[in-house]
Protein backbone atom coordinates (compact mmCIF):
# COMPACT_ATOMS: atom_id res chain seq x y z
CA UNK A 1 0.00 0.00 0.00
CA UNK A 2 2.39 2.48 0.90
CA UNK A 3 5.04 1.67 -1.35
CA UNK A 4 2.49 2.05 -4.43
CA UNK A 5 1.20 5.19 -3.00
CA UNK A 6 4.59 6.63 -2.46
CA UNK A 7 5.33 5.34 -6.04
CA UNK A 8 2.48 6.49 -8.17
CA UNK A 9 2.10 9.84 -7.40
CA UNK A 10 5.61 10.75 -8.21
CA UNK A 11 5.88 8.70 -10.91
CA UNK A 12 3.06 10.50 -12.44
CA UNK A 13 4.10 13.74 -11.74
CA UNK A 14 6.83 13.10 -13.05
CA UNK A 15 5.51 11.91 -16.29
CA UNK A 16 3.08 14.46 -16.83
CA UNK A 17 5.95 17.41 -16.71
CA UNK A 18 8.35 15.42 -18.58
CA UNK A 19 5.31 14.13 -21.48
CA UNK A 20 3.99 17.75 -21.47
CA UNK A 21 7.41 19.33 -22.19
CA UNK A 22 7.84 16.81 -24.90
CA UNK A 23 4.33 17.31 -26.45
CA UNK A 24 4.78 21.22 -26.55
CA UNK A 25 8.01 20.92 -28.15
CA UNK A 26 7.34 18.35 -30.43
CA UNK A 27 4.13 20.15 -31.56
CA UNK A 28 5.85 23.11 -32.44
CA UNK A 29 8.67 22.09 -34.37
CA UNK A 30 6.14 19.50 -36.39
CA UNK A 31 3.37 22.05 -36.86
CA UNK A 32 3.59 23.70 -40.45
CA UNK A 33 1.25 25.97 -41.60
CA UNK A 34 -0.55 24.26 -44.74
CA UNK A 35 -1.11 26.35 -47.53
CA UNK A 36 -3.34 25.58 -50.21
CA UNK A 37 -2.04 24.40 -53.51
CA UNK A 38 -4.09 25.59 -55.59
CA UNK A 39 -3.85 29.17 -54.10
CA UNK A 40 -0.03 28.62 -54.15
CA UNK A 41 0.58 27.82 -58.04
CA UNK A 42 -2.46 29.85 -59.14
CA UNK A 43 -4.84 27.54 -60.81
CA UNK A 44 -8.11 28.94 -61.00
CA UNK A 45 -9.16 26.18 -63.65
CA UNK A 46 -9.83 22.99 -61.71
CA UNK A 47 -10.43 20.48 -64.65
CA UNK A 48 -12.27 16.99 -64.28
CA UNK A 49 -10.11 15.69 -66.78
CA UNK A 50 -7.13 16.71 -65.51
CA UNK A 51 -6.46 13.25 -63.96
CA UNK A 52 -3.68 13.37 -62.65
CA UNK A 53 -4.12 16.36 -60.61
CA UNK A 54 -7.07 15.38 -59.40
CA UNK A 55 -5.78 12.13 -58.23
CA UNK A 56 -3.12 13.64 -55.33
CA UNK A 57 -6.59 14.47 -53.70
CA UNK A 58 -8.06 11.02 -53.32
CA UNK A 59 -6.89 8.43 -50.63
CA UNK A 60 -5.76 4.52 -52.19
CA UNK A 61 -9.79 3.91 -51.82
CA UNK A 62 -10.94 6.55 -53.99
CA UNK A 63 -12.59 9.24 -51.01
CA UNK A 64 -11.85 12.50 -51.35
CA UNK A 65 -9.03 13.54 -48.83
CA UNK A 66 -10.57 16.39 -46.44
CA UNK A 67 -9.51 19.53 -46.14
CA UNK A 68 -8.48 19.28 -43.02
CA UNK A 69 -5.40 16.92 -44.38
CA UNK A 70 -4.99 18.15 -47.42
CA UNK A 71 -5.03 22.22 -46.43
CA UNK A 72 -7.06 23.48 -49.17
CA UNK A 73 -8.77 26.58 -49.20
CA UNK A 74 -12.86 26.28 -49.29
CA UNK A 75 -13.27 27.91 -52.34
CA UNK A 76 -10.92 25.42 -53.91
CA UNK A 77 -11.98 22.42 -51.92
CA UNK A 78 -15.31 23.25 -53.35
CA UNK A 79 -14.58 23.19 -56.96
CA UNK A 80 -12.17 20.21 -56.19
CA UNK A 81 -14.66 17.82 -55.03
CA UNK A 82 -17.02 18.62 -58.00
CA UNK A 83 -14.31 18.75 -60.59
CA UNK A 84 -13.15 14.78 -58.76
CA UNK A 85 -17.12 13.94 -59.10
CA UNK A 86 -17.69 14.88 -62.55
CA UNK A 87 -14.53 12.73 -63.56
CA UNK A 88 -15.85 9.69 -61.01
CA UNK A 89 -19.19 9.66 -63.43
CA UNK A 90 -17.52 9.35 -66.68
CA UNK A 91 -14.94 6.63 -65.23
CA UNK A 92 -11.61 8.84 -65.15
CA UNK A 93 -11.17 8.02 -61.33
CA UNK A 94 -12.69 5.19 -59.59
CA UNK A 95 -15.97 5.76 -57.13
CA UNK A 96 -13.96 2.73 -55.00
CA UNK A 97 -11.32 0.60 -55.24
CA UNK A 98 -10.94 -2.43 -53.35
CA UNK B 1 -25.53 30.05 -77.67
CA UNK B 2 -24.27 28.54 -75.01
CA UNK B 3 -20.74 26.53 -75.17
CA UNK B 4 -21.24 22.89 -73.74
CA UNK B 5 -18.33 19.86 -73.47
CA UNK B 6 -18.93 16.39 -74.20
CA UNK B 7 -16.41 13.79 -73.12
CA UNK B 8 -17.72 10.09 -73.72
CA UNK B 9 -17.06 7.04 -73.78
CA UNK B 10 -16.74 4.59 -77.34
CA UNK B 11 -16.45 0.91 -76.98
CA UNK B 12 -13.04 0.06 -77.48
CA UNK B 13 -13.58 -2.74 -79.87
CA UNK B 14 -15.41 -0.84 -82.55
CA UNK B 15 -13.56 -0.20 -85.96
CA UNK B 16 -12.56 3.63 -86.62
CA UNK B 17 -14.28 3.92 -89.42
CA UNK B 18 -17.42 3.44 -87.65
CA UNK B 19 -16.55 5.98 -84.66
CA UNK B 20 -15.69 8.48 -87.74
CA UNK B 21 -19.10 8.00 -89.10
CA UNK B 22 -20.74 8.10 -85.91
CA UNK B 23 -18.99 11.24 -85.28
CA UNK B 24 -19.85 12.82 -87.82
CA UNK B 25 -23.25 12.50 -87.97
CA UNK B 26 -23.17 13.93 -84.20
CA UNK B 27 -21.39 17.01 -85.71
CA UNK B 28 -24.03 17.10 -88.85
CA UNK B 29 -26.44 17.65 -85.75
CA UNK B 30 -24.77 20.59 -84.48
CA UNK B 31 -24.17 22.05 -87.73
CA UNK B 32 -27.70 21.83 -88.91
CA UNK B 33 -29.24 23.37 -85.84
CA UNK B 34 -26.97 26.50 -86.10
CA UNK B 35 -24.00 25.26 -83.73
CA UNK B 36 -20.41 25.28 -84.47
CA UNK B 37 -18.21 22.59 -83.23
CA UNK B 38 -15.07 23.90 -81.53
CA UNK B 39 -13.01 21.13 -80.66
CA UNK B 40 -13.10 17.35 -81.20
CA UNK B 41 -10.40 15.66 -80.13
CA UNK B 42 -10.16 11.97 -79.79
CA UNK B 43 -7.99 10.30 -76.87
CA UNK B 44 -8.11 6.74 -78.20
CA UNK B 45 -8.07 3.75 -76.00
CA UNK B 46 -7.53 4.14 -71.61
CA UNK B 47 -7.86 2.27 -69.03
CA UNK B 48 -11.16 3.08 -67.41
CA UNK B 49 -11.44 3.32 -62.96
CA UNK B 50 -14.07 0.93 -62.79
CA UNK B 51 -15.89 -1.59 -64.82
CA UNK B 52 -18.49 -0.10 -67.84
CA UNK B 53 -20.31 -2.96 -69.73
CA UNK B 54 -18.40 -5.32 -68.38
CA UNK B 55 -15.54 -3.88 -70.00
CA UNK B 56 -12.33 -2.37 -68.37
CA UNK B 57 -11.38 -0.16 -71.28
CA UNK B 58 -12.75 2.61 -73.57
CA UNK B 59 -12.21 4.77 -76.77
CA UNK B 60 -12.57 8.37 -74.74
CA UNK B 61 -13.95 11.29 -77.21
CA UNK B 62 -13.77 15.15 -76.22
CA UNK B 63 -16.28 17.28 -77.89
CA UNK B 64 -16.83 20.75 -77.53
CA UNK B 65 -19.21 22.74 -79.43
CA UNK B 66 -21.65 25.76 -79.10
CA UNK B 67 -24.91 25.94 -79.61
CA UNK B 68 -28.90 25.74 -77.99
CA UNK B 69 -29.96 23.97 -75.18
CA UNK B 70 -32.06 21.43 -77.52
CA UNK B 71 -29.12 20.32 -79.55
CA UNK B 72 -27.68 19.15 -75.86
CA UNK B 73 -31.16 16.80 -75.86
CA UNK B 74 -30.77 15.76 -79.58
CA UNK B 75 -27.35 14.67 -78.73
CA UNK B 76 -27.84 13.19 -75.82
CA UNK B 77 -30.90 11.09 -76.96
CA UNK B 78 -28.45 9.54 -80.31
CA UNK B 79 -25.97 8.58 -76.96
CA UNK B 80 -28.13 6.97 -75.61
CA UNK B 81 -29.38 5.00 -78.59
CA UNK B 82 -26.60 3.91 -80.11
CA UNK B 83 -24.74 0.88 -79.30
CA UNK B 84 -21.03 2.42 -79.71
CA UNK B 85 -21.76 4.93 -76.66
CA UNK B 86 -20.91 3.36 -73.30
CA UNK B 87 -21.22 6.40 -71.02
CA UNK B 88 -21.22 10.29 -71.61
CA UNK B 89 -20.76 13.54 -69.86
CA UNK B 90 -21.99 16.92 -70.37
CA UNK B 91 -20.57 20.08 -68.85
CA UNK B 92 -21.77 23.64 -69.77
CA UNK B 93 -18.78 25.55 -70.07
CA UNK B 94 -19.44 29.13 -70.96
CA UNK B 95 -20.32 30.20 -67.31
CA UNK B 96 -16.90 28.49 -66.10
CA UNK B 97 -14.77 30.31 -69.31
CA UNK B 98 -16.09 33.44 -68.39
CA UNK B 99 -15.51 32.99 -64.49
CA UNK B 100 -11.65 32.04 -65.78
CA UNK B 101 -11.11 35.23 -67.97
CA UNK B 102 -12.14 37.11 -64.94
CA UNK B 103 -10.18 35.18 -62.86
CA UNK B 104 -7.08 36.09 -65.31
CA UNK B 105 -8.05 40.10 -65.60
CA UNK B 106 -7.97 40.40 -61.95
CA UNK B 107 -4.79 38.73 -61.52
CA UNK B 108 -2.71 40.43 -64.40
CA UNK B 109 -4.54 43.07 -62.96
CA UNK B 110 -3.23 42.87 -59.64
CA UNK B 111 0.52 41.89 -61.54
CA UNK B 112 0.55 45.39 -62.93
CA UNK B 113 -0.29 46.99 -59.68
CA UNK B 114 2.52 45.10 -57.76
CA UNK B 115 5.89 46.23 -59.34
CA UNK B 116 4.84 49.85 -57.64
CA UNK B 117 4.37 48.11 -54.55
CA UNK B 118 7.21 45.93 -54.40
CA UNK B 119 10.06 48.06 -53.72
CA UNK B 120 8.49 49.32 -50.87
CA UNK B 121 8.25 45.77 -49.52
CA UNK B 122 11.69 44.70 -50.12
CA UNK B 123 13.43 47.21 -47.81
CA UNK B 124 11.08 46.52 -45.32
CA UNK B 125 12.10 42.22 -45.28
CA UNK B 126 15.81 42.95 -44.11
CA UNK B 127 14.57 45.28 -41.18
CA UNK B 128 12.22 42.05 -40.48
CA UNK B 129 14.73 39.60 -40.26
CA UNK B 130 16.82 41.49 -38.09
Amino acid sequence: MAETKGGKPISASQQTTGTDKAVVTRRQFFRRKKVCRFCVEKIDDIDYKDVKLLSAFITERGRIIPRRLSGVCSPHQRRLSNAIKQARNIALLPFTTR
Amino acid sequence: MRIYEQLFIVRPDAAEPEIDSFLEQITGVITSAGGKVEKLDKWGIRKLAYRVEKRHEGFYVLLQYSSKPDVVKEIERRFRVSDLVMKYLTVRIDQKLKWLEKRKRQREQRARQKPAAEPAAIPGEPVAQE
